[in-house]
């Protein structure tokens, strides 16, 4: 099946282009008025592509299963597409994260008026899937975010989405900007995925998550087919403590762990080194035993560049 | 004057940022203590400009004996992104304006902004030059966020034309503005033009209102003349002009000009053709206090800002 291809923001640019950025819905000749809207999300920020995968490995499922598909199926590839196809993590020229101008208006700047045409677009949905892929600087094993003020409503879903681990997170007034608070907000159940790293594609993650997205949509009756799709049970943040490992001074990070390893306290992550010298400048050790869910991807640091993150058990359960 | 260390960060290949404050103590005491702080950003220099200028007005100008309350001064925090015409933290593109009140334990942009909170914490006025975050250019006007905290009376000692007076959005409550009201201090934004080359006349506006603010808080003796009886503006008095068109984008008019309703303050040439495509009138009478600031314009971008005239 083809989808329908509908424009949901344009804008004409300066010299014999137009910006466009697209929806494209999937949904049966006749939709029963219980059925349920789900929307998944991806691009806004422009150097994140993994979510442009799943998106693809979905849409090809949905063409390929029209006779299985209940309800409606958004999909907004990219939502930042000038971004996405320049490599630039902000909106071009205005420099502006996306992900920190919602709600936005239409009598607000450009940037403002792009998030506002999505957030009303997606507006209407019974869920929200916003897919980003870290950034350059990290890679990070697919994971959900979520805000503690929403967790009731969304940690259910989350735990269909066959991704590793779930981490609920108190709300700061910074967040308030985001997608996923301004649709929770209005009563979309919103979830953000982060995984992979800026500018590559993990095609396991893909696969991994497309798996978990079909699991939710079968469950909420967005699709039925007699497929089973079996999804991994995710650690939640609930029962340890995320550990965060930035460094303590600038220089050429070199891992010595791999990426999702489980480790032990005490156990060595790599170095800060430099190279003009030939001097280690600072040997990195855990804080605590877990999982290395988060890892340095690009190696030029400054003194705080995040490392690593670990998850594992607090010291009090120790 | 005494130079003090603010911070200091080491990088892979480039010489340590070393960040500096001119401190000028005061003979009184009993007088008030202000810190300005310049450039967070790059790719803008009227700020640096500014606040370098201040230094050198008070340290070579003025006279220590008239210098009553504690002044300190830190024309940049962000060398990285000014030697380099970039905007944000280099590295990551982060915006150090963003980071407030910062954590030392946190990114590196997070500790930049703890040090340079921790030593700017005790003064009782501050003064952050920034500006606009919009890609757009405007005349030096006040920023005064509506915190509770905020104090529109010494803002106006600042004698600049316009104080925008508003609720804060919700990322701007990572704003050094925001959180230096909330620790106590009476802070103000003066938000400056968007220039590639310094223009001497905003410039010297800038500077005048800098004097302006020492002087009529009492922490300088110096007999300045005055400047303007702020207007203070809401969000409701701004109206918003959009482009209807894109393409070249030549304004006729400045930043801080009264205009009257239907006056031409603009024009949109066709990138490709030449012609003329949309004229912009004023839809009111009012003063122009943005104008976008590139040359090429998108369809619905936002092309001027008007303070309405009730
Ligand atoms: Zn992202």
């Amino acid at each position: 099946m083809n989808p329908e291809i509908t424009e949901i923001f344009s804008s004409e640019l300066p010299v014999g282009e137009t910006l466009r950025i697209q929806r494209a819905r999937f949904a049966p000749e006749k939709v029963r008025p219980d059925a349920k809207r789900i929307s998944v999300v991806s691009g806004i920020h422009g150097d994140e592509l993994e979510g442009q995968l799943v998106i693809y490995l979905l849409a090809a499922w949905l063409r390929e299963h029209p006779e299985a598909l209940r309800g409606t199926v958004d999909i907004y590839p990219a939502v930042n597409s000038l971004g996405v196809d320049t490599i630039i993590r902000g909106f071009p020229l205005y420099e502006i994260d996306l992900n920190r101008a919602f709600p936005g208006a239409r009598n607000d700047f450009l940037p403002a008026q792009v998030v506002h045409a999505l957030a009303e677009d997606v507006e209407g949905s019974d869920i929200a899937i916003d897919i980003h892929s870290s950034n350059i600087f990290l890679r990070e094993i697919p994971q959900i975010r979520i805000n503690k003020a929403f967790s009731e409503a969304t940690l259910p879903l989350a735990k269909q989405l066959n991704c590793d681990f779930i981490w609920i997170h108190d709300a700061v007034t910074v967040l308030e900007a985001t997608f996923s608070h301004t649709m929770n907000e209005r009563g979309t159940k919103t979830l953000v995925v982060e995984m992979g790293v800026g500018m590559r594609l993990t095609k396991a993650y893909g696969r991994q998550l497309l798996r978990g997205i079909l699991n939710l949509m079968q469950r909420e009756g967005i699709i039925e087919t007699p497929t089973e799709f079996k999804v991994r049970e995710p650690f939640t943040s609930e029962v340890g403590e995320v550990f965060y490992i930035n460094a303590p001074a600038a220089g050429l990070f070199v891992p010595a762990l791999d990426h999702c390893e489980v480790i032990e306290k005490e156990q060595w992550i790599g170095d800060i080194v430099d190279p003009l010298s030939g001097a280690v400048r600072e040997s990195l050790y855990a804080p605590n035993g877990g999982v290395l869910f988060t890892l340095r991807e690009y190696p030029v640091v400054y003194e705080g560049s995040l490392l690593a993150r670990i998850f594992g058990e607090s010291d009090e359960k120790n | 004057m005494k130079k003090i260390e603010i911070l200091k960060l080491e990088s892979l290949s480039r010489a340590p940022m070393v960040v500096e404050g001119y401190l000028f103590e005061g003979s009184d005491p009993d007088a008030p203590s202000v810190a300005v702080i310049g450039a967070m950003e790059g790719a803008t220099t009227l700020p640096l400009y500014s606040a370098s200028k201040l230094v050198d007005f008070l340290r070579n100008k003025l006279g220590s004996e008239k210098i009553l309350g504690n002044i300190l001064v830190i024309p940049s925090v962000n060398h990285y992104a000014l030697n380099i015409n970039e905007r944000f933290w280099p590295l990551d593109k982060t915006d150090i304006n963003m980071m407030f009140p910062g954590y030392n334990e946190g990114e590196t942009t997070q500790r930049i902004a703890h040090r340079l909170f921790e030593a700017v914490q005790d003064y009782d006025y501050g003064i952050i030059l920034e500006t606009r975050t919009d890609l757009a250019t405007c005349l030096p006007y006040v920023k005064l966020f509506k915190t509770g905290y905020e104090d529109v009376k010494s803002a106006r000692w600042l004698g600049l034309k316009v104080i925008h007076h508003r609720e804060p959005e919700s990322i701007e409550t990572v704003s050094l503005q925001y959180n230096w009201q909330l620790w106590g201090a009476k802070a103000c934004s003066v938000v400056c033009p968007h220039e590639p080359l310094i223009d001497p006349a905003s410039a010297r506006v800038i500077m005048d209102s800098l004097i302006n603010f020492l002087s009529h808080s009492g922490i300088i003796r110096y007999e300045a003349f005055n400047g303007y009886n702020s207007t203070v503006v809401t969000r409701e008095r701004i109206e918003v002009i959009k482009s209807p068109r894109s393409g070249i984008f030549i304004p006729t008019q400045k930043p801080g000009t009264t205009v009257s309703k239907d006056e031409t303050i603009g024009k949109i040439v066709h990138a490709l053709e030449g012609e003329v495509v949309h004229r912009f009138l004023a839809p009111c009478d009012g003063m122009i206090t943005c104008i976008y600031m590139h040359s090429l314009i998108f369809e619905n971008a936002v092309a001027y800002r008007i303070a309405k005239i009730h």
